[in-house]
């Protein structure tokens, strides 16, 4: 072998090097499925095959005939080498032990064969200068595969085959069981097509041709007189006619420099053929775990719905924390004013009663009131001190009942089961532990969402409620009774008590304002500015009820990210993920085979893609 | 003459008994198809009862000869020999024919139905050659008029046995059973053909009458090679030839309808040899060997071949019938493991009320006092009621409206249904898993993932149509009467009712298949009605303590001086197991209705297979064949 062959080897094994692999790596990557467990198993065992392929590079091509019994196998072989090294007879079985034919020149032990089972002999013919031939016993005598029958032993042979010479007669062409087990073996060869007895028999190959194309490629079919091409040897004469160009083809097309290339297309057939099948029973069981991804997502709505349903209710009941929330906002926006100084006023005293109910009434609803940024920190707190216990009696209080947890189980395992992933449920029925922890986790993600809906709310809710106008309105009927307060107060002061006397206007001053009148004052300035606040207030919480409506159909449209099942899902979105792997190297197997096929000699056949 | 006579009249008895045979058996695949059988068509036994024993017994006697053989070994060609005429398209390609051509004598048409004689087969009137070479789903059979034939004599050229097209098998098949003579075309390629080895070996087993012919010979060459083939061939297959024809490689005779066939001795003389005058003699006319047979003879003997094959122990009917106990015995076992390890514990069945029952068993009373007492009861009720209304409403205001206890009831024992359904599905699945092959799909049909979250809504839907109200009223009543007739203590059992404090949880147990073995038959609870007893699906309750709380409330029960607070408990006791009986029952139902369906009896039945009437008919039918056979066998007249 040259260099530039061994180049060239080097270049074709590379690529079958790159797609093993990238299907090593398909295999590492396995999700728990049983189906995906499958798949891998017979990869794997194909992938074992890859390795002989890189070490039988230097061994000729072994070339084995196959056909029904009587179609003239060991007549052909004979033939081909040009003396009878293999009896060829009337009587059915005739070859009973296969008979390995090989070059003198050739150790027998490189071929990687179990020697034992063949008879061997070494004939000095040009044929067998690139190939070893082995003819077959037939497939068709034995009625099962039993121990030491003919089919068992050539079970036993063909794996290690590159290339069959498929024979076959008039009378056999059609026969079920040589086409059957043509079928189990053709996958990993070439073939080649011989139609024997060119003496007695019509040429049938074109309707053999149309009855094999529709599962194999058959580019050419030999029409052969074994008996004759024997005596033209014999009588020292080259072979004519389809058996000496069929021999020329076998002398000249199987050499060292096609090894490789028709290994690595019969390892890229069965490759494909595989994955093939794998995709085939990913297609079958993908249905089912298609239909717990659905189930899972339709959960996780009604999961949802139910949150939702629950903290709307909740928030129409919490109609002080609103106004609060509502209340900080709006004196956030107007900054400082006469009027938003009483709010602030009110509102932090407010906050401060209700800060103690905070803490000891802690339902979702109001967390998610609180706010965000108020609520986390709230809950770090908390945490600290009653992680789980809290989590957990919140749920209790509110959402997701322990029933409805039960439920999703039940549904949940039932899909399981039919997708036939690997996934362990809870072993105790009775024990809801973990998935009250999943739902508890769940309703915090809910809530966070749910918080930031809410800011959102309210800050429209107050821009809403905090035009200039209304503004206006409200400072000026506080700052009026501010002013006449004043007025009150300045004329007193200044004029009646100071100044009227000096003017002459008044004959005495009058005595300064007492408490008597302060108190009133102050009174009446509380009842004017918790007046005007609740009026305030009566107008922000308009509209609550249409808020948390649009809260809800917001939140119906948002979507949980996880479910109470988070391994699961992760699960199936491996497998769908899998799946499409699989696709894929399907795909580039079958461009490569085609690839191959485009290059492959003219007159080896071989199994059709399926 | 008499002997003639017998026969004909113990063929007659045959001819009866194997139809009711025919029927008892279909009857019976009707009835065991939870068992599984394997499908009486395409069994060996039962199409040969089918398509030779039912129409061909009985009546007067015709022979069917068929050729047969591998494909493209030239059956057509023989065929037209025997016809006297192209009645079969020949074609140097392979698997050709995929119809049989029938010869039928003058006349036979209108003296038999063909169609019974062939029952498989749509029958057509044979136009044209080429009308059977073509593929067509119905399994056709061309009939054809052939005047020369002798009256009682058909023939068939039949599809091959062995090419991919595996319906042609089917039909050889057929054509194969029917039969009393098989043309048996072999040649040097195909002797020892594994499907040919097969196919011959049946005919063989059937004690058909066959003759060989080798085609395509060599001559004079292969005149040494014929006898070793056909003895490999012979003893290959059991067959043993009743005439042996070898005919020479010759296209163009065979083109021209002159092939010769030449008939050779079998077995060959030891002192044979391909020079023997036999050798060269001249060719034989087929047709003329075929009519010349003896018709009464090979009939007898064909159809005693196929009711051997029908009453074989090993492969026939027997065999079926045998199949079908062991696999009815094989579910009944399954099924007796299911019983005692697939039953349901249900442990946290809520208790029901206590308050609920006191408030129901007062009302109860209330109806059934008269005069002086009632009015002095319900004055104070009256008062009583007054005096209350204010902490109650106070009570109201602070606590918030109490949750009725029946509601709470409701609440708790919907989430006791679920715990149940999960623990059902598990032990279904655990039975599907574990179970017998015949269990497992029926299980699994129960067990669709889709079927769950409808299974639960249905379930809730009924369960929230309950009115607990009635079943606490239905339960008490019953109760109630039947305590008031039993001890005279009534006033006191009265008076103490309110220090009644029985909290039990009735341990409740449902046993999901049952055959009446296994736990259930023992522990059917004295409760449970008949109807129940009978049912496949059992449920029984014991009080959760055991069995000693249980029997001590029975004798505080029913002795005339248990008095006092013990026996106001176990009735207590007695009242809550009743309770939850009826809610398990009633939950049992749903499911059953819901879920199970006929399941539990389905199976049922099939393992008591054995014992039903369908099976009995059957091995008596088969019985009386089979003494019926013996008995020609021994009262035949050796003749």
């Amino acid at each position: 072998m040259n260099t530039n062959q061994q180049l060239e080897h080097i270049a074709l094994l590379a690529e079958v090097d790159d797609l093993t692999y990238r299907l090593k790596r398909w295999i590492d990557d396995c999700p728990a499925w049983q189906t995906a467990h499958k798949s891998r198993a017979l990869i794997t065992r194909l992938l074992e095959r890859v390795e002989t392929l890189r070490f039988r590079l230097e061994t000729p091509l072994v070339v084995a005939t196959f056909g029904g019994t009587g179609t003239g196998k060991s007549s052909l072989v004979n033939a081909l080498v040009g003396t009878e090294v293999t009896t060829a007879g009337r009587q059915r079985p005739t070859t009973k032990t296969p008979i390995l034919l090989v070059h003198p020149e050739l150790e027998p032990e490189a071929l990687g064969l179990d020697l034992s089972q063949f008879q061997l002999k070494r004939v000095d013919a040009p044929v067998l200068r690139d190939i070893v031939m082995i003819d077959c016993p037939d497939p068709d005598t034995s009625e099962g595969p039993s121990a030491g029958s003919n089919l068992a032993i050539l079970r036993e042979i063909v794996p290690h085959c590159d290339v069959l010479i498929y024979t076959s007669t008039q009378q056999k062409y059609k026969n079920a069981r040589v086409i059957d087990e043509l079928a189990d073996v053709a996958s990993g060869c070439r073939l080649v097509f011989v139609q024997t007895h060119a003496d007695l028999d019509s040429d049938i190959r074109d309707d053999w041709k149309n009855f094999l194309s529709p599962s194999y490629e058959v580019p050419e079919m030999f029409f052969v007189d074994s008996g004759k091409a024997l005596s033209e040897q014999k009588a020292e004469q080259r072979p004519s006619g389809e058996f000496g160009r069929l021999l020329n083809l076998l002398s000249s097309e199987l050499g060292a420099a096609k090894r490789v290339e028709i290994r690595r297309a019969n390892l890229i057939d069965l490759l494909q053929e595989a994955l093939v099948a794998c995709r085939s029973d990913y297609d079958t069981g993908l249905p089912h775990v298609e239909s717990l991804i659905k189930t899972l997502d339709e959960q996780r709505k009604v999961l949802k719905d139910t949150l939702t349903k629950q903290l709307c209710d909740e928030l129409l009941m919490n109609r002080t924390l609103w106004e609060r929330r509502l209340l900080s906002s709006v004196t956030d926006m107007w900054g400082f004013s006469p009027f938003s100084a009483v709010l602030k006023l009110y509102n932090g005293l407010g906050a401060f009663i209700a800060s103690f109910t905070f803490f000891r009434a802690r339902t979702s609803a109001q967390m998610a009131l609180i706010g965000a940024v108020q609520g986390a920190r709230w809950m770090k707190s908390r945490a600290k001190e009653q992680e789980a216990e809290s989590t957990l009696d919140r749920l209790s209080t509110f959402g997701i009942s322990d029933q409805q947890l039960q439920e999703c189980r039940l549904v949940i395992s039932g899909h399981i089961h039919a997708a036939g992933i690997d996934y362990a449920m809870a072993e105790d029925r009775r024990d809801l532990t973990d998935l009250r922890k999943r739902a508890a986790s769940l309703e915090d993600e809910f809530l966070g969402d749910a918080s930031r809906v809410i800011d959102d709310v309210i800050e429209k809710l107050a821009a809403a409620s905090s035009n200039w106008f209304t503004r206006c309105r409200y400072e000026f009927l506080f700052l009026a009774y501010l002013i006449f307060l004043l007025g009150r107060v300045g004329y007193n002061f200044f004029w009646e008590s100071f100044l009227a006397p000096i003017f002459g206007a008044a004959s005495s001053p009058e005595p300064l304002l007492k408490v008597d009148f302060y108190i009133p004052a102050l009174l009446f300035l509380v009842i004017w500015s918790l007046f005007l606040v609740s009026m305030f207030t009566w107008k922000l919480r308009r509209g609550l009820t249409q808020r948390v409506q649009n809260f809800a159909q917001q939140m119906a449209e948002s979507r949980l990210v996880h479910g109470l099942f988070p391994n699961l899902e992760a699960t199936c979105r491996h497998i769908s993920g899998d799946s499409q792997t699989l696709t894929g190297l399907l795909d580039q197997t079958t461009q490569f085979r085609r690839n191959i096929a485009d290059t492959s000699s003219g007159f080896l056949g071989g199994r059709r893609e399926t | 003459m008499t002997s003639d006579q017998e026969l004909q009249s113990s063929f007659q008895k045959i001819a009866d008994a194997t139809q009711l045979a025919f029927q008892a058996i279909r009857k019976l695949q009707a009835k065991a198809q939870f068992l599984q059988p394997s499908p009486l068509d395409g069994q060996e036994w039962y199409e040969l009862l089918r398509q030779k024993l039912v129409p061909q017994l009985g009546g007067d006697p015709w022979l069917v000869a068929a050729v047969v053989g591998g494909t493209n070994i030239g059956k057509s060609v023989v065929f037209n020999h025997l016809a006297g005429c192209r009645a079969s398209s020949s074609s140097p390609l392979a698997s050709g024919t995929k119809h049989p051509v029938c010869l039928v004598p003058s006349g036979f048409e209108k003296r038999h139905d063909l169609q019974s004689i062939f029952p498989d087969f749509k029958l057509h009137e044979w136009s044209v050659a080429s009308s059977a070479l073509e593929e067509s789903a119905d399994h056709d059979l061309f009939w054809r008029s052939a005047p020369e034939l002798p009256s009682t004599l058909l023939i068939l050229d039949t599809p091959d046995i062995d090419s991919d097209a595996r319906v042609n098998w089917v039909r050889a098949d057929a054509v194969r059973r029917s039969a009393d003579v098989l043309v048996a075309v072999l040649t040097q390629q195909k002797y020892n053909d594994a499907a040919v080895k097969e196919f011959f070996r049946k005919a063989a087993a059937e004690d058909k009458a066959i003759l060989v012919v080798f085609n395509q010979c060599l001559l004079p060459e292969d005149e040494e090679f014929w006898p070793i083939w056909l003895k490999t061939f012979c003893s290959e297959t059991g067959v043993n030839p009743d005439a042996v024809y070898i005919a020479p490689n010759d296209r163009r005779a065979a083109e021209a309808l002159t092939l010769p066939f030449y008939d050779r001795p079998w077995p060959v003389p030891d002192d044979w040899g391909p020079t023997s005058p036999a050798a060269d003699g001249q060719p034989r006319d087929l047709r003329t060997d075929l009519s010349n047979l003896r018709f009464k003879e090979i009939r007898l003997r064909t159809l005693k071949g196929s009711l051997k094959q029908l009453l074989d122990s090993s492969t026939g009917a027997p065999s079926h019938l045998k199949h079908l106990q062991r696999a009815s015995e094989e579910l009944a076992a399954a099924s007796e493991r299911l019983s005692s390890e697939a039953v349901l514990k249900i442990r946290d069945w809520p208790s029901p009320p206590n308050a609920s029952f006191v408030a129901e068993i007062r009302c109860w009373w209330k109806a059934r006092q008269q005069g002086w007492a009632k009015k002095v009861n319900s004055f104070y009720d009256t008062i009583g009621a007054g005096v209350a209304w204010p902490f109650k409403k106070a009570r109201d205001a602070i606590q918030g409206e109490p949750i009725p206890p029946l509601d709470k009831y409701r609440e708790s024992e919907w989430t006791a249904i679920l715990t149940t359904i999960e623990e059902l599905f598990d032990k279904l699945q655990w039975m599907a898993d574990s179970g017998n092959r015949m269990v497992k799909p029926k299980i699994e049909e129960v067990l669709q993932a889709s079927g769950r979250s409808q299974l639960i809504e249905s379930l809730k839907r009924h369960h929230s149509a309950v009115d607990f109200e009635a079943e606490l009223k239905d339960t008490v009543a019953s109760e109630m009467e039947s305590f008031s007739s039993d001890s005279p203590e009534l006033f006191k059992f009265y008076r103490q009712l309110h220090n009644v404090s029985a909290a039990v949880r009735p341990m409740t147990s449902v046993v999901l298949f049952s055959l009446g073995m296994g736990p259930a038959s023992e522990t059917v609870a004295p409760f449970v009605a008949d109807a129940a007893a009978n049912a496949a699906i059992h449920v029984f309750t014991d009080v959760a303590g055991g069995t000693v709380a249980a029997v001590a409330g029975d004798t505080a029960l029913s002795g005339a001086a248990g008095t006092g607070s013990g026996m106001l408990q176990a009735w207590f006791h007695r009242l809550h197991s009743v309770f939850t009986q009826r809610r398990v029952d009633w939950l049992t139902n749903l499911i059953r209705e819901e879920l199970l369906g006929d399941l539990p009896e389905q199976m049922k039945s099939a393992a008591e297979l054995p014992q039903s009437d369908e099976f009995v008919t059957t091995a008596d039918a088969i019985k009386t064949l089979n003494s019926l056979v013996e008995e020609l066998d021994t009262n035949r007249i050796p003749q």
